[in-house]
């Protein structure tokens, strides 16, 4: 019972940890343009692919990947900005960018097809192995995951809340005609804004990949990330967080109940949630904007 | 311009009655599975268009009510009308709970519960036993028997599905017209301002997501009975990505342009058929071209010309009483 106990808590961290960088990456963008990212698990499939290619195929070292990654990341980041965000955010229709993301996670899933091919991959842990406590074998990978994860959450907090770059961000994405007045140049912001996101989410990619396998399918991870967005309260960075690795926990311990149901499980919990806190856990107290 | 709409409209009946005369027995089928999309592609319509609501989900009670025709009308032998009305009722009513739980979402993140819905359900679709039998689903279901009628081939199927298309449809522009169709216009333009002048927001969105989640269950049914089988494979995520473009690229408030948008994208496909590998590549490329060029699709398309049009006549009109 123990071992199990252990296991699953480890797995569901990790996972859990997925999840939030996920979630931080959603809030960031549904902050600074104020639309939901539907590509979001496709660019986390993105990065998947980008360390397969790098370490794999390429055969580079481990901080040559990263390094790699993160300049490949950074420049896709305002690619996708470019064309998804740039030519329809002068639109008379809000939904217009959220179709766009729907339309970017088409084009990003099938290219990825076309160039890697349906077939799923495998690539090797950053740390191969795993250690013993209390009897149980539990995979290195799970560590690195953890804190990694932890410290890149930790790094966006301190950019978001403490540093003047942050503020900057925080300015334009509230409100752009306002931060436009006071000399924030707001297509620099959005743009980095897009390029942090797409960082984190590629590099939640590149860690858990090696639990899975690397294919088109790892995008389905993206309506667990939405639904530790929602248990969170909408568009509070800290809430997501605690969100997303609530959904990990639940969804790992649910296997003492079903196997089959997993899915459904994490979806009932999130309609529960919905109808007896529809704010969220930690729902924010910004009303609507007019 | 009256007369000119109904005109139009004759003869664009009197052209779908003869239609099946002229075509081979596999394009009868294309274009029976188009009319059925389009029942479906209505209620998104209705639902974008109309209220401004984007939802994955249509799908799932297309699946839901499809799955219950089949096991009602093949397992407990219920007259297959009758079995066709009760699942569009239940599904109706489980689409109701669910529009209440959900509406209580804003936009986006509407959207990506939507598709959470669709998770679920074919989850469902797969495992549970008593809806699906198998994974593999139902085959075998028996065929639709109007009391005057059975519908056996697919002529006959191309006919009742026309009435169907055309029920739901005036069923759609009648209710534009009503007092709910305008409520959901001003929930989709302002929500705010909706409030105040009275309109229930919450209940106009669960209404209108119940009213759609409705015509996609007709819709189901009829794939069902069409096909004489139901599996998961047939109500996917792709698929209902498929209707949002339909409707996309007619117009998202136009019931013509939905017609219009689901013959495109049914028969875009067998045009296409060489490219096939690259097929879903180009709609994410068309998606995102359309939302830049022509956000309000082909409908906004001549809908904008033809006010230019009339623009530019009545200049030269102007022009000529002066001389």
């Amino acid at each position: 019972m123990l071992v199990s106990f252990l296991q699953l808590t480890a797995s569901g961290l990790a996972v859990g940890m997925i999840y939030a960088l996920m979630a931080v990456g959603l809030v960031l963008l549904v902050r600074a343009v104020g639309t939901m990212n539907f590509a979001q698990g496709d660019l986390l499939t993105l990065g998947a692919f980008v360390a397969y290619w790098l370490s794999v195929q390429l055969g580079l070292s481990l901080a040559g990947t990263v390094i790699g990654a993160i300049l490949i990341f950074a420049i896709f980041g305002v690619l996708f900005m470019l064309t998804v965000f740039w030519p329809v955010r002068k639109s008379s229709w809000p939904q217009a960018i959220t179709i766009c993301t729907i339309g970017a996670s088409t084009i990003i899933k099938n290219s990825m097809t076309l160039i890697w091919g349906s077939r799923a991959l495998n690539i090797p842990p950053i740390l191969p192995g795993s250690v013993q406590i209390c009897g149980v074998y539990l995979e290195k990978q799970y560590f690195v995951i953890i804190g990694v994860a932890a410290l890149i959450i930790w790094g966006v907090f301190l950019l978001f809340d403490k540093l003047y770059c942050g503020r900057i961000m925080q300015a334009a994405a509230q409100d752009k005609y306002a931060a436009t007045i006071m000399g924030i140049p707001t297509f620099i912001t959005i743009a980095v804004t897009f390029m942090i996101v797409m960082c984190i989410v590629g590099i939640g990619g590149y860690l858990v990949a090696p639990l899975f396998v690397v294919s088109t399918s790892l995008s389905r991870l993206q309506l667990r990330a939405f639904a530790g967005v929602v248990i969170g309260g909408f568009g509070n960075l800290k809430g997501a967080v605690i969100g997303s690795i609530a959904v990990g926990l639940i969804e790992s311990y649910s296997s003492y109940v079903t196997t089959t149901y997993k899915d459904a499980v994490v979806f009932l919990l999130l309609l529960m949630v919905l109808v007896l806190k529809p704010s969220g856990l930690f729902g924010n107290r910004i009303s609507d904007k007019a | 311009m009256k007369k000119f709409k109904i005109g139009g409209s004759l003869i664009l009946l009197v052209l779908a009655l003869f239609l099946p005369q002229i075509l081979t027995n596999y394009h009868l089928l294309v274009l029976n599975n188009t009319i059925i999309y389009f029942i479906s592609a209505l209620g998104i319509c209705m639902l974008l268009g109309m209220c401004g609501q984007m939802s994955f989900s249509a799908v799932s009670f297309m699946g839901l009510a499809g799955f219950l025709t089949a096991q009602f009308s093949k397992t407990y032998h219920i007259h297959t009308l009758l079995a066709g009305v009760l699942a569009i009722v239940v599904t109706g009513l489980v689409a109701n709970l669910i529009g209440k739980a959900l509406m209580r979402l804003e936009g986006s993140y509407f959207t990506f519960a939507s598709i959470g819905i669709v998770s679920i359900f074919s989850t469902l679709f797969l495992n549970w036993k008593w809806l699906c039998s198998s994974a593999d689903g139902i085959s075998g279901v028996p065929k639709l028997n109007l009391f005057f009628m059975t519908v056996k081939d697919r002529n006959q199927w191309y006919y009742v599905l026309l009435v169907a298309a055309i029920c739901c449809g005036l069923f759609v522009e009648r209710i534009r017209r009503t007092h709910l169709g305008r409520a959901a216009a001003s929930v989709r333009d302002n929500a705010i301002v909706a409030s105040t002048l009275g309109v229930d927001v919450y209940k106009t969105k669960v209404i209108c997501f119940t009213i759609a989640s409705t015509l996609a269950a007709v819709s189901g049914v009829m794939l069902v009975y069409h096909n004489s089988y139901a599996v998961e494979s047939m109500f996917t995520y792709d698929m209902s990505v498929s209707f949002t473009l339909m409707v996309m690229l007619g117009g998202v408030n136009s019931t013509l342009g939905t017609l219009l948008g689901s013959f495109l994208m049914t028969l875009l496909p067998e045009a296409l058929r060489s490219f096939q590998q690259y097929l879903r590549l180009l709609y994410g490329i068309g998606i995102i071209l359309l939302m830049i060029f022509m956000p309000m699709g082909l409908a906004g398309v001549v809908e904008s010309l033809t006010a230019k049009w009339r623009k530019h006549l009545k200049l030269k009109g102007k022009g000529r009483n002066n001389e």
